[in-house]
């Protein structure tokens, strides 16, 4: 048996998810300029937020994912406001808001293990058939064609959006300088509070996905969001473009990486491959 | 204005909070909160207890430490020992060495506990072995099955049998049943690894051959894993996790790539309630081996029916409930006889022989382990049997 369709498809499975992850950590990366952990654990909420919706309240699958996108989107507003906006103006240093996400991360995952116990969960009915589709030889579920079909809708609106209109001109102006946007007329404030809006709002789109594809855990957004940014930094931290062809090159290494060796060298690949982008080429494949 | 949807915020926190505060009390309800307030005065015996109470493997240290309680409940309400309450103080482990090694520490040292029962996962009891030999306190596991831990301390010992049994007899019925090349898929933790080394080497003793694949505790994507075990063509695939949570992965994507073949199972899949039921089309037919219960005994029915009314659920993982349940009986035998001591409960712990407890009659070996152990099972329409050919 020919075992490299499935490779590939096993890696652009890999790299859809990294890279739902990385679009929203690169978009507000971009405008902040600082390493969002809480990102990850962003994702994890969108995830249970589902749970909750689907299976606690009962609610439809369209309906719950709008709620769950949209509460996602609200705790990652919520924590702009509360935590970072003081930490600019008080213009704090880049170490301050890295612990400060990881307290609000740390502090959030406690959250959903508590609410929602540390139990394995799976937003998926496990029993049944699952609906498959096989491309050229490789197998591929609905819920990772939806996965792949997201990230494809998300990374061209997206790219769309940030260049051709105003608030996409006001971001990129507050990346350049944002002491030179401000003076300029830009409500710097307002426009990286929609930036965390949308940027968690993927976040939490990609919290449920992954909810569909393996499962939840409250444990779960580290890893993801260690994943994502990989795949920012390789593909071009700030770039829309970037983030997504990092992730997928970061799915390919990994998954053919692992062909001819044992399995468990995996993280050790991913996290070379980023130490050869950051000294080789630290502005990542793409530039801003 | 923007003050005032500032308050509402702020009132909206504090809400939320007050609510997850009331849920977590009610989640952690396991912390010993009967004997404490009992036992304020200092002439109570205290025993420590190591286990997992966070991450993928809270799912055993969560009833572990119920059963603990009612055990040490039962005990004190029958007028403790000598007189003397029992009080636990409880631990988290985190089914890692580190976090082993700080429960240790804080019991051993800080606590100063003379017996503790644990580690629950092997990795936890190994690293947590020479912290107590340190101070000589006696460490009873209720769980442990790596055969690393077969003669490694004399303050150690288990009413738990040692994986040996369990990996030999998988293999042997694997290889009566006519399958020669196994794919093993192994988690990188002490207790998974126990089990790979003695089905590996029974199995190739036999003349068949094992293929190799392991992965990290915190692998989420096990599809290329899959896809390389599969194209090896292989009988059987065993699947080695040390939490249902990574099986559980492991099932939804071997379902996700079209693979039907049979699965071999440690005894913490197969004797997890809801595994089987809820993956029953990929494990039917599959084969394991689990230390069995014995619903005929008198002590194991009253612990399950004490469980029941106290927290209106069976408790789940039953082979590791009646040694826990034991466990705390053994050390309150061990203290009634020898007294307080760590070093003379551990000498009394390794030559217990027919001591009558709720999972059989346990006899402990010199070398710290459980006679007896393992007895092959298999799953048959959706439900575990006792393996027939």
């Amino acid at each position: 048996m020919d075992i490299v369709p499935q490779l590939i498809a096993n890696s652009i499975i890999a790299g859809a998810i990294y890279a739902l992850i990385a679009l929203g950590f690169n978009l507000i990366y971009g405008a902040t300029k600082f390493f969002n952990l809480t990102h990850g654990v962003l994702a994890a909420i969108g995830g249970y937020a589902m749970l909750f919706f689907t299976k606690t309240a009962g609610l439809s699958i369209g309906i719950s994912v709008i709620l769950a996108i949209a509460l996602t989107a609200l705790i990652g507003w919520v924590l702009d406001r509360l935590i970072y906006k003081k930490l600019r103006e008080r213009k704090a240093s880049q170490m301050v808001f890295l612990v400060a996400s990881l307290g609000a991360f740390t502090c959030l995952q406690a959250f959903l293990a508590i609410l929602f116990t540390s139990q394995f969960q799976t937003l998926s009915v496990s029993s049944g058939d699952i609906q498959t589709f096989e491309i050229f030889g490789g197998i591929i579920t609905y819920v990772q064609a939806i996965i792949l079909a997201s990230v494809i809708a998300i990374m061209i609106a997206l790219g769309i959006f940030l260049k051709k209109s105003l608030f996409g001109k006001a971001v990129s102006a507050i990346s350049d300088d944002e002491q030179v946007a401000k003076i300029v007329g830009i409500n710097t404030e307002r426009v990286i509070g929609w930036v965390f809006v949308i940027g968690s709002a993927i976040a939490g789109l990609a919290g449920i996905l992954v909810g569909y594809d393996t499962g939840l855990e409250p444990t779960m957004g580290m890893s993801l969001l260690l994943k994502g940014v990989i795949a920012s930094i390789i593909g071009g931290i700030g770039n829309v473009y970037g983030a997504v062809l990092g992730a997928f090159l970061l799915g390919f290494v990994e998954n053919f990486g692992i062909w001819k060796i044992s399995g468990e060298w995996k993280d050790a690949i991913a996290f070379t491959l980023l130490i050869i982008f950051l000294l080789a080429r630290p502005q990542g494949i793409l530039k801003r | 204005m923007k003050k005032l949807i500032w308050t509402i915020v702020v009132i909206a926190i504090i809400i939320v909070c007050i609510v997850a505060a009331v849920f977590g009390f009610k989640g952690s309800s396991t912390a010993p909160s009967t004997s404490t307030t009992k036992n304020q005065e200092p002439s109570t015996y205290k025993i420590g207890v190591i286990a997992p109470l966070t991450g993928d493997a809270a799912v055993y240290g969560e009833p572990a430490v119920k059963i603990y309680q009612i055990a040490v409940d039962e005990i004190n309400a029958a007028g403790g020992i000598n007189g003397k309450n029992i009080e636990l103080v409880v631990q988290d482990g985190k089914c890692n060495g580190e976090g082993a090694v700080n429960a240790a520490q804080q019991l051993v040292n800080v606590v100063g506990v003379k017996a503790i029962i644990g580690g629950f996962c092997s990795g936890e009891s190994l690293a947590a072995i020479p912290v107590a030999e340190a101070k000589n306190v006696a460490l009873i596991s209720p769980s442990s099955s790596s055969p690393d831990l077969t003669g490694k301390s004399k303050i150690f010992f288990r009413d738990f049998p040692s994986d040996s049994s369990q990996g030999a007899i998988i293999a042997q019925v694997a290889y009566d049943k006519g399958f020669r090349k196994i794919a093993f898929l192994q988690e990188q933790t002490d207790y998974s690894v126990g089990i790979y080394k003695a089905f590996s080497e029974k199995f190739q003793q036999l003349g068949g051959t094992v293929v190799k694949e392991e992965f990290p505790t915190a692998e989420k994507d096990f599809r290329s894993q899959l896809t390389k075990l599969k194209a090896g063509n292989p009988n059987a695939i065993f699947v080695d996790s040390q939490t249902p949570a990574a099986s559980e992965k492991i099932f939804q994507q071997m379902k996700d790539l079209g693979w039907k073949t049979t699965v071999l199972l440690n005894d913490v899949a197969i004797g997890n309630a809801d595994l089987v039921p809820k993956y029953k089309d990929i494990l039917e037919g599959a084969i394991g081996a689990e230390f069995g219960v014995d619903p005929s005994n008198p002590k194991f029915k009253h612990l399950i029916d004490t469980y029941k009314t106290k927290f209106n659920a069976e408790p789940p993982y039953q082979s590791y409930a009646q040694t826990e349940y034991d466990a705390v009986y053994l050390i309150k035998d061990a203290i009634a006889s020898v007294g307080y001591d760590g070093a003379k409960i551990a000498a009394w712990g390794h030559q217990v022989k027919d001591w009558q407890g709720a999972s059989g009659l346990i006899t402990i070996e010199s070398n710290g382990d459980l006679v007896g152990g393992h007895r092959p099972e298999m799953v048959k329409n959706g439900k575990v049997v006792p393996y027939v050919k």
